[in-house]
Formats: structure tokens, sequence, C-alpha cells
């Protein structure tokens, strides 16, 4: 594997949007060691236009996720709450509860971030950049005008030497377009970018994976999409301390979300 | 009507919390909140007004250095990044109102509003003085923030007295803002002091050039300020009863101003003290070493027993002395010397007082009259202001301009001195007087020797308004004039400051935004501190509409000084605009000019109905030059030879 330079980077030509995704939980009660957790999550969609980002589209739920038996307990308590029921698959633990809870909010925040992106997509047929991966939907994996910016590099695509190659890719440099594996449902194109150099800092400094819609027009133009996203470098998303990785019309969703969310 | 949109939102913080006297709010980036604004914070049960001192912006960069990073160290990509920061326009203001006031509680979170006018005057609490049966309201300009203007109003009460009183004006020079605030507020007082107060007029000095000389002429007001002057209810005039007093110059004749146009001449009248006059202020012209005890103890003796009065000494002459002018004075001393030196054989006590005494007050005294000459006259018959005549809404201007300074100090300590027995007598002919004086820093030093003139002014900053004496006063740098002076200004005045100025700690209470604000202010702003106002407020005011002394100069260009027959001339031309030189040359040729000048003070004085005769008259029977018929001597009788021989 070699890795391409892709250019100088390039202005995105018109609108472009942001999603992303905030979620917030705590045990609010026991119902004996079973855990009751309440979360808030949201999603958002922030626009730019002539620089400046706008709120295009936003959502937000309460839930309160805890075992059957203790929701029907809570009753009226739950008011204003989108119930969740745990599994029953084993006695109440307060910890693997817990992780099961978490499991559920995760699924719950990935199920409102796709119903704004499509409710994003009826008004606008603009670039929508999502934080993650495409394969959450269907219908995400086959848009053109859609990509996904994955931060982590949990599963990687490459192996020995052509791994080696993948994370030594210099800054403004680019993998070639492959099919990442497990996206059998969705399946989309990918390739890595390096943002930043990584030299004197960790091999994932600056590493994105970008991923489109599978079509040859997407290999076609890896080059230029890579140019439009080397430019949304700037401004640095610091504080964030993935601000190498993290774009700041990201980043900016999540501190929207943050800000505006409930207390 | 429609409510307007809010401009805000007050946010508190654990760093930046929100107190009774203190609130924080943001708006958005494009607002019409600047500082000096005043806002109106609207929450359940409570509205707060507040004034804008301070201001921030800043955006979620982190450090600097991340800006560089974004734009990989070149400047120009720094601007072409494809999404703006997002940013934070947040104003700190203080609170000036809270309503109710009880019980006093924080700035509550609510919505953020620009004040309207009626905000604007419960704000500044002055619903208090313009409401009611009695309203003392006096305009001093407009506040403008985001398109709203509102006038705002000093309280009389506060600024003649008898609540507090005095005001005081600081700025830097050059920028028309000083002198023309004490006209336009001096204008408004006349126009809007309401009658239930009583009367009022005031006493400028003119201290430099020509800054106050044309007081009574129209100014060429262009559109903008006339509709400030109706939006404040003043009527754009100059000012309609005015009198401009003036020494002589050196020469007696010449008037020591610059306003000596003859168009302008008929309100414009010379100032002459006699002996007397200057003698009751000697202290200010004498020094501590010059009138020790020794010294102030014949002054004193000179003041009570010889000068206005008649007095007897067998032993100096048979006739009893009358001293009223600083000639008799000199006539009465050469007669002391001359009785010290002959019939007393060389003594060197005269009535108690040692020679040595004697020679050093003659001398000092005798310097006053060559000092002030031009201000002091020889005949004793003073040309003054018109004390238990003053009329109400009547201004007095006196050029001391081109005195010096140690006659500047005599004319202005008298004539304070005498504005306060006065008005202690209720017998001025006005209930309130207004004393403008420029260049206070030179007048009350807050260093330096402790005159006359700086304790007069102490005093009349401390007790002037229990008698209605206020004084209005101006300088450059207000920290450098003392402290109890300016203290006692219950209404403080600031134009564009140097920046020098404003670092110095009496004026650590300002924001560093309000400082930045003071040290550019345009013309025609200032910010004003008024008893009612709990916090400094910036106003607009226009300009006076009377005309400038730059301009008045060149629309009225100084008379040049003539020679002494045709000064004469123009004076009684004042009184008779038919007398001409060629009328007058033949009345005065061949006259002493101590007589033309004792008879041309006595006309203007009694403005005679026909000035020229009452002017002949006055010099009195020209005494004929007798010319004898030479007689020769007879020639000594020869002897026809040399008797030495």
């Amino acid at each position: 594997m070699s890795g391409t330079a892709v250019g100088g980077p390039e202005p995105w030509p018109g609108v472009v949007a942001f999603l992303d995704g905030t979620q917030r939980y705590e045990v609010m009660a026991y119902a004996g060691s079973s855990p009751v957790v309440v979360a808030e999550i949201g999603a958002a969609v922030l626009e730019r236009r002539n620089r400046h980002l706008h709120v295009a589209t936003v959502a937000r739920r309460r839930l309160l996720i805890a075992r059957p038996e203790v929701l029907l307990e809570l009753g009226e308590t739950a008011a204003g709450h989108e119930a969740v029921a745990l599994p029953e698959d084993g006695p109440a633990h307060p910890v693997h509860d817990f992780v099961l809870a978490r499991r559920e909010v995760d699924r719950a925040r990935g199920r409102l971030e796709v119903a704004i992106g499509h409710r994003y997509r009826e008004i606008s047929d603009g670039w929508l950049i999502v934080d993650g991966t495409l394969s959450e939907s269907p219908q995400w994996a086959a848009d053109p005008r859609m990509l996904g910016i994955c931060k982590s590099h949990a599963t990687l695509p490459f192996a020995g030497t052509d791994l080696e190659a993948y994370l030594r890719l210099p800054a403004g440099s680019r993998s070639p377009v492959f099919q990442p594996a497990g996206h059998e449902v969705a399946p989309v194109c990918s390739w890595a970018l390096r943002l930043w150099p990584w030299q004197g800092k960790d091999l994932l400094h600056g590493l994105i994976r970008v991923e489109a819609a599978p079509t040859l027009e997407t290999v076609a133009h890896a080059d230029q999409l890579s140019r439009w996203l080397l430019a949304e470098r700037a401004p640095v998303s610091t504080p964030d301390p993935r601000w190498d990785r993290l774009l700041y019309g990201i980043r900016a969703v999540e501190e929207y979300l943050r800000a505006s969310g409930s207390r | 009507m429609s409510t307007p949109p809010p401009v805000g939102r007050v946010v508190a913080t654990e760093l930046k919390p929100a107190t009774p006297h203190q609130f924080h709010f943001w708006t958005a980036r494009e607002s019409p909140v600047g500082i000096g604004a005043i806002v109106r914070v609207d929450a359940p049960g409570r509205t707060v007004l507040g004034i804008v001192t301070d201001g921030f912006a800043y955006a979620d960069l982190d450090r600097p250095i991340h800006d560089v990073i974004g734009a990989e160290g070149d400047p120009a990509l720094a601007g072409q990044q494809p999404t703006e920061r997002t940013e934070i326009r947040l104003y700190t203001a203080a609170v000036l109102r809270q309503v109710p006031e009880q019980p006093l509680q924080p700035v509550p979170l609510g919505t953020v509003f620009l004040a309207d006018d009626a905000d604007v005057s419960i704000a500044l609490r002055m619903d208090a003085f313009l409401a009611g049966a009695q309203p003392t309201g006096i305009p001093i300009g407009v506040y403008a923030a985001g398109g709203l203007e509102a006038p705002i109003y000093l309280d009389a009460d506060f600024l003649l007295g008898p609540e507090a009183a005095h005001l005081n004006i600081t700025g830097v020079s050059g920028l028309a803002t000083k002198t023309s605030a004490v006209q336009f507020l001096l204008s408004s007082i006349f126009q809007t002091f309401p009658a239930h107060r009583g009367t009022v007029a005031a006493v400028c000095f003119n201290v430099k050039g020509p800054d106050l000389c044309f007081l009574d002429q129209p100014a060429d007001l262009p559109e903008e300020d006339r509709r400030l002057y109706a939006r404040l209810g003043v009527a754009p005039e100059p000012f309609a009863n005015v009198q401009y007093y003036a020494p002589y110059k050196a020469d007696g004749v010449n008037l020591n101003t610059l306003r000596t146009h003859e168009a302008l001449s008929g309100n414009t009248v010379p100032l002459i003290w006699g002996l007397r006059e200057v003698l009751d202020y000697a202290e200010v012209l004498l020094n501590r070493d010059d009138v020790d005890a020794k010294a102030g103890a014949l002054i004193d003796f000179l003041k009570e027993r010889v000068v206005g009065r008649e007095f007897h000494d067998i032993t100096l002459s048979e006739r009893p002395f009358e001293v009223r002018s600083f000639a008799d004075l000199e006539d009465f001393f050469r007669r002391i010397f001359e009785f010290l030196e002959v019939q007393a054989r060389g003594a060197e006590i005269w009535r108690t007082h040692h020679v040595a005494t004697i020679r050093k007050v003659r001398n000092r005294l005798g310097n006053i009259s060559l000092r002030a000459k031009g201000l002091v006259t020889d005949d004793g018959q003073p040309s003054d202001l018109p004390w238990g005549k003053f009329e109400d809404r009547s201004l007095h201007v006196v050029d001391v301009a081109g005195l010096d300074p140690l006659v500047q100090d005599l004319v202005f300590a008298r004539l304070v001195s005498q504005l306060r027995e006065h008005l202690e007598r209720r017998d001025l002919g006005v209930d309130h007087v207004v004393v403008f004086v420029d260049e206070l820093n030179k007048y009350a030093p807050a260093d330096g020797q402790d005159t006359y003139v700086r304790r007069m002014l102490l005093d009349l900053s401390e007790r002037g308004r229990y008698l209605g004496l206020v004084l209005f006063s101006a300088q450059q740098f207000r920290s450098q004039v003392l402290r109890r002076v300016v203290g006692n200004a219950g209404t403080a005045l600031f134009g564009r400051m140097d920046m020098d100025e404003l670092a110095t700690p009496g004026y650590g209470i300002l924001s560093p935004a309000t400082r930045a604000k003071l040290a550019a202010l345009p013309k025609g702003e200032l910010m004003v501190r008024h008893p009612h106002f709990t916090q400094p407020l910036f106003v607009r005011f226009p300009r006076p509409a009377a005309l400038t002394g730059r301009l008045g100069v060149e629309r009225f260009p100084p008379a040049t000084d003539v020679a002494f027959g045709a000064a004469v001339a123009r004076q009684l031309r004042a009184l008779d605009a038919s007398i001409t030189l060629a009328r007058l040359e033949p009345v005065i040729e061949g006259r002493r000019e101590e007589d033309v000048r004792r008879a041309l003070h006595t006309t203007r004085r009694v403005r005679p109905d026909n000035v020229l005769a009452f002017f002949t008259a006055q010099l009195g029977k020209r005494v004929e030059r007798e010319v004898t018929e030479r007689r020769g001597v007879a020639p000594l009788k020869r002897t026809g030879g040399d008797p030495y021989a």
C-alpha cells in the first residue's frame, strides 16, 4: 500500500452541514440492586453558510432506563421520559445492568442521529458530514453527498507492511480507497487521510478515516474530497483533546448540544 | 406600541456573578449596545436599570497558539478559515437603580433591553425632580444609544444650591469642550432655571484670548445642533443681557481686551479701581515676606485711619490729608519722610512705625500702581460691576486675559469677595450668582504656595452654596487642582482626557473601557457625574449659540491701539456717535493727559445727555500759558580795566 498526496487544502464549495449527537446519563436510583438510569440524548445538524454555523435541525430525548417491572412501578414518575426496558436475561446486578443501560443510550443516540440526518436530508441536498460511520443507516451509506468521519481506529483495514504504511501516511496524504469489512448491511467506501503530521507524536495523530457512498464517483473524487476535508482542519478544535481529528464543525455541534441541553 | 426586541441576556457564573451593583450580559455580535449605554433588565417582580461600563469579546479559541497552528503560521490563511469561530460579546453593567429598591438583591438573570426615555428618567432618578408642581430640571445634553435619544437634566437644587452646588469640568485644551459646555450650560440655566427657585446671574472671568468675548453675538449653528436645542427645550440664542468689563492698558485710554471693535463698545465698560478698592486686597498682591506683622500693622493703619477720609497730623501738614489715590498716598509718604528727616532730625519712628517699615510699604504699594496700571486710577473714582443692581439672567464678563497674573488674582479676589459680601447681605440684586473660572489649576493648585486666592476658592467651594455663590470651574488636569475644591463640586463634567491624567488615582473608579472612551471622546460629548446619577453618564450637547472667540475676532476684529486723542474720541463715541477726533482735538489740545483721562472716566461713569459739553466741563477752565515779555538783564557796569591787573 502506498499513500497518495492529495494536494493543498481547498475550501468546500457551497453549503456544508455537520451532524453529531451527544448523550448524558446517570444513575438516578436503585430498585433493589438494579439501577434506574436517566439519560438525555440529543442530535443536531449545524449548517454553514457564509462561514457561519446555524442550527438547521435539532432533536432531544429524555430516557428512563430500567428493568420492566421497575418501569411499571415508576408509572407517572417517568412522565416526560421515554421508557427503555432493560433485558431481563439474568438476575439484577448493579454493574451489569448499568453496562446494558449505557448500550441502550448509545443505540438511542445513534437512532436519533439517523433520524435527524434524514430530517435534514428532507430539507437540503447539500453536503452533510457525520461524526462517525455511515453504516448506521443504509440510506446514509448510499447518499452520494454524505461523508462519515471516523476518529477512532479500533479496527484497522490492513496488516503487516501495508498497515505500517497506512499508519505512517504523511500529512496531506490519503490511503487507497477500500471497502471496510463488517459493513455488509450498509457497505461504504473508505480511505484514511492524514490531517496533521504525526512525526514526534502518535502514529494516529491527525489520522481520520473517511467513509463515503460506495460508488465509482467516490473513488474518482477521493482526492478532491480529501482536499476539502484538509481545509476543515482550521479552525483547530482545541481545547478538545481530539482536536487533531475532530473537525471544528463537528465540535461546534457537540458544544451547541451541550450548552443548550437541560442541566 | 410594539415592545422593542431584547438586546441581550444576563449571565452569571461563579467567577462573574451578578451582584446588587453589577451584572454581566451577552448580546448578538451585531448589537447597538456600547460603553455608556443604559439598559433595562426585566425579570419577574424586579426591573433593574444599569449602564454599560465594560465590554469583552472572545472566541472558543483555547490559546493563541492554536490559531497559529490552524493557519499554519500564515496570517493570510487565518482569515480564510472555512468556519468563523463562535464568538461572544459580553458586557459588564453597573446598576443605576433597582425597582423595587428594597430589598436590595443581586440582579436577576433576566432579558436585557435598551432603555427608552422613561427608563432613562427612572434610571438617573430624574423623575424625582422633573415631576411634581415645582420641577427643577436644567437640560445638560442628550443621552444617545441604539437610535434612542433622551434629554438629560441636572437638578437645579444640586447645581446651584442649596442641596449641593458647584460644577467642575476637566478636559484637554483645544477641543472646544470646556468653554463650550459652560456656555451651553449657562444658557440652559438662564432659560430654564425655575422662577420659584429665585433669580440668577453669572460672572465669568475671561482668562485667555477672546474665549468669552462675544457671548452676546449669534453663532451660525448647523441643523443638527438646532435639533439638539429643540430636543432639550432650549432656544438657540446668544445671551441677551451681557456686560463686559476690561481694565485699560497702561496708556489709560485703550481698553485691555480683544473686544474693542466699535460695534461692540455699547456694553463694554472700563474696569477701574481706586486706592481704596486695591488696598483692601493688598494681601493678594503682597507675599508673606512683604507683609510681616509690622508692615501689616502699617497697612491696617492706612486703611482704617488714612485712606478715604480726612487725616489730621499737624506735624506733617497744617491742612488735613485726603488720600484717595496712589498719587495722594505717595504725597503722604513723602511728607512723613520729610518730617522724619528734617523736623524730627533723623528720627526713625513715626507713630510707632519704623521708617524702614514705612519705606517697605511705600515701595510695595507703589509697585502695585505700576503693575496694575490701567486697572487702578489716580482720580479715586472707580468703575466697577453694578453692585446691588445685578439683574436676573444677566451675564457679566470680566476680561483679565491681558493682565499681569498677580493683577488677575487681585481682580478675581476682589470681585468674588464683593459677590460674597453682597450675597451675605442679600443686597446684590439676585439670589444666585455663578462664577466661572477657567484654568483653575492656576488659581487653586494642588501643590505650591497657599495664596489668598486659593484660600478664597476653597472657602467659596465649601461655603458658597449656602449663600447662592456657585463656582463653575474648568481646568485641563483635575489632578493638579486642590482636591477639596474639586471635591466640593456636586457636578463634574469630563471632556476628552489625556491618558496621563486618566492614569492618576482619581480616575481609578472608572472602568478601563470608560477611561478609554474618555481618552477618545469626540467634540461635543461629555461624561457627567451628578449627585442623582449613581454612575457617570455620557451625554452630547449642542454647540453654544454664541459666537466663539476665534470667529468673533474674525467678524469683529479688535480696533488697533490709537494715539491718545483718537482713543479718547473712540471712547466718547460709544456714548455719542457724533463725536469725532476733529471735534475733540480743540477741546483736549494742550491739556494734561491725566486731566483728560479723569474727565473721560467721569463722563463714562455719569453717561450725560450732552457728552461733549459734560466732558469739556470736567476738564475745567483752561489755564492759558502766560507769555511774558522777555526782559533783558542790565549789563554789569564796566569799570574800564582789569581790577586785578
